[in-house]
């Protein structure tokens, strides 16, 4: 496993390129993480990739036009822990009303 | 007050589009009513792929944005083959899409495509605008990143309301770009690192690609390689790069190329890569690609580097910047005696065989044809056998004169394609040569090279199959000939006729006298040389195979040339 923290100018569909520069080698996104990050957005994927699909990862990331810093880490045992944690409830968080309202 | 569809048109107008391809639909209809007195001519196309691809085709000759217009929903979705072809060849190309109004979208609306998501990984740059203040800018951010560093193509999708809304307009914008990462360049002490290569190499060879017309370093290339004077060959977008009379020059290289160049790259000890990705056509079995050699590779794109094979040495930059610096301390290197291993690998007994078997009469006929075409020409070829015998027998030096779709083998991709070409070069001779299959696929742009009057010279290379698939039927699925079989094609001399474009048959017994009789001759001269537009249907052996042939899975070495 290894951690990729990508940093990129949110424009219109470039979170969505990172990801699919994973998703088109039929890597599985075992975790996705994407929050502000000062003036730019940042993104922390955990991936299973031999050394091969990192570099080319590496090199799909920097040519998409928004992204303007690639780097890994070390996986942790909070991205370890985070990737295990149990999916939620399919309600969690949404007002009891609205959920009726959904279902009406 | 000007409407968002006439800001388009000014913003378009201003990044130097005089000529745009397209198919209108209710969604961009306000684009089209905007477009008399917008100084932006319309050239109507019977599909959108035509579109797209005649948009590529004026592009790829030109080295211009191209620009082709959709409207929503299934006109957006059309474009997406010539969205994906743009890509994997490097094209500029602008494709602008009519949308549903912005309170529908989301909603499954009549004709609504999320085009923008469906081409994510199609585009090199795309956006949605969702005001009509944006325009300006997206309009000029889409034109710089379709031209700049490796080209490529974008989409620019616009929801018909803000077509029709209004607003002051000051005038278009330029786009001014952050500086990106991938815009690092290769720093100048690469050049001593590939001298210090090239004094210890023994076999070295040069690759040439698309790069190098795409970068405009042609000459500059030339003057290397003659300096150089070690093996060079060409992929097929690399055809025209180097003059095919230069005494070190083997030919196109990859699986169908000469064997003098498959030789060399296998045996080389130091391959120089120019503006080429070293797709698997052209490696063969990457694990069995150049054994015995480093790689020096010359790429603008990052992304392109050790994708199927790490090399020694990446050289990040656009070959009209690298190429001058490696060349100047190349001047002054003293470099090792090629000389022997130049006589193995340019030598007689590497020497390409002359075309013999089931083939023999079609090659015939594409060389007699190539040879009466004037010296202003260019070829555009489809997809097929077709595609491999024209890049085979291609002798001009220009780099780009013969196009077609290489990466992604887009069948139809070649009829349209002339129409872009022949209006971006009309006093050009644009011979279009197509398979029976691909000529049928895109086969209604008859009606816009007549209505447009375009002097297209378009050859059908007819052997009643998908013949490519066909090859691979017989040489590796036992001759099972699933669904290849067109001997059911219509005459397409009188569907040519029903478009009022002139057509001529040609059967292979016309080559059986080399050279040619009066007669074909005459032919030739009259199909090459009308004033109009002309279709030429060349009849040949239904199971006729493209050699040599390196089969999929196999090395460089493992040449097949004839049928067994």
């Amino acid at each position: 496993m290894q951690v990729f923290h990508i940093r990129y100018r949110n424009a219109q569909g470039t979170l969505m390129r990172i990801l699919n520069a994973v998703s088109r080698r039929g890597l599985d996104l075992t975790s996705v993480h994407a929050e502000y990050a000062g003036q730019d957005h940042a993104v922390t994927l955990l991936l299973q990739v031999t050394p091969k699909q990192a570099g080319q990862l590496y090199r799909e990331w920097y040519a998409i036009v928004d992204v303007t810093e690639v780097r890994s880490s070390p996986v942790t045992r909070e991205h370890a822990d985070a990737a295990w944690a149990p999916h939620p409830p399919a309600s969690a968080g949404v007002p009891e009303q609205s959920a009726r309202a959904a279902l009406a | 007050m000007l409407k968002g569809a006439e800001i388009v048109l000014q913003c378009v107008r201003a990044e130097g589009v005089d000529l745009v391809f397209g198919y209108p639909g209710g969604a961009i209809m306000p684009l089209y009513d905007a477009l008399e007195g917008s100084g932006v001519r319309h050239v109507l196309t019977r599909h959108e792929q035509g579109a797209v691809f005649a948009a590529e085709g004026y592009a790829r000759v030109t080295g211009k944005v191209g620009v082709a217009m959709a409207t929503s929903g299934p006109g957006a979705t059309n474009l997406v083959t010539g969205i994906a072809d743009a890509k994997m060849d490097s094209v500029p190309l602008v494709c602008i899409t009519g949308q549903v109004r912005t309170a529908m979208i989301g909603t499954d609306a009549f004709q609504e495509t999320d085009v923008f998501g469906v081409t994510l990984s199609l585009t090199k740059w795309s956006r949605l605008v969702r005001t009509i203040d944006e325009i300006p800018e997206v309009v000029a951010e889409g034109f710089h990143w379709a031209r700049s560093g490796r080209p490529g193509p974008v989409l620019i999708d616009i929801p018909t309301d803000i077509l029709k809304a209004k607003k002051e307009f000051s005038g278009p914008v330029k786009f001014t770009p952050h500086a990106r990462p991938a815009d690092a360049k290769a720093e100048g002490a690469f050049s001593d690192t590939i001298v210090a290569l090239l004094q210890r190499a023994t076999r070295p060879v040069a690759l040439v690609g698309a790069g190098a017309k795409l970068s405009g370093a042609v000459p500059q290339l030339r003057q290397l390689l003659d300096d150089l004077n070690i093996p060079t060959f060409a992929t097929v977008h690399g055809l025209g790069a180097v003059p095919p009379q230069s005494p070190y020059y083997l030919g196109m290289v990859g699986m169908h190329g000469t064997r003098a160049a498959n030789t060399a790259l296998h045996e080389t000890d130091l391959l120089l890569v120019f503006g080429a990705r070293l797709d698997d056509r052209v490696t063969g079995d990457p694990t069995r690609f150049a054994p015995h050699a480093k790689i020096v590779h010359f790429e603008i794109d990052p992304a392109q580097l050790d994708r199927v094979r790490a090399c020694e040495l990446p050289v990040i930059g656009n070959l009209a910047d690298t190429i001058p610096a490696f060349h100047a301390e190349l001047r002054r290197a003293s470099l090792p005696d090629w000389s022997g291993w130049r006589a193995v690998a340019c030598g007689p007994e590497r020497a390409e065989l002359d075309p013999r078997g089931l083939a023999q009469p079609t090659i015939r006929f594409l060389d007699e044809l190539f040879s009466r075409l004037p010296q202003d020409n260019v070829i555009i070829a489809d997809v097929g056998q077709h595609q491999m015998w024209a890049a085979q027998r291609y002798r001009s030096s220009s780099p780009r004169g013969f196009v077609t779709s290489g990466g992604l083998g887009a069948m139809g991709f070649a009829l349209p394609a002339a129409v872009g070409v022949q209006l971006a070069k009309p006093e050009t001779c644009v011979l279009c040569v197509s398979g029976d299959g691909g000529f049928q696929m895109n086969i209604q742009e008859l009606a816009t090279v007549h209505r447009l009057g375009l002097p297209i010279k378009m050859v059908i290379v007819d052997n009643k199959y998908l013949g490519m698939v066909r090859q691979w039927q017989q040489l590796f699925y036992a001759r099972n000939y699933a669904e290849t079989d067109l001997s059911d094609n219509p005459d397409f001399v009188e569907i040519a006729k029903a478009y009022k474009i002139h057509g001529w048959r040609l059967n292979e017994a016309a080559m059986a006298e080399y050279p040619v009789s009066a007669e074909t001759g005459d032919l030739l001269e009259n199909f090459l040389r009308s004033p109009e537009p002309e279709l030429l249907v060349f009849d040949c052996a239904p199971e006729a195979n493209v050699y040599p042939m390196v089969p999929a899975g196999a090395a460089l070495s493992e040449m097949v040339y004839e049928d067994e």
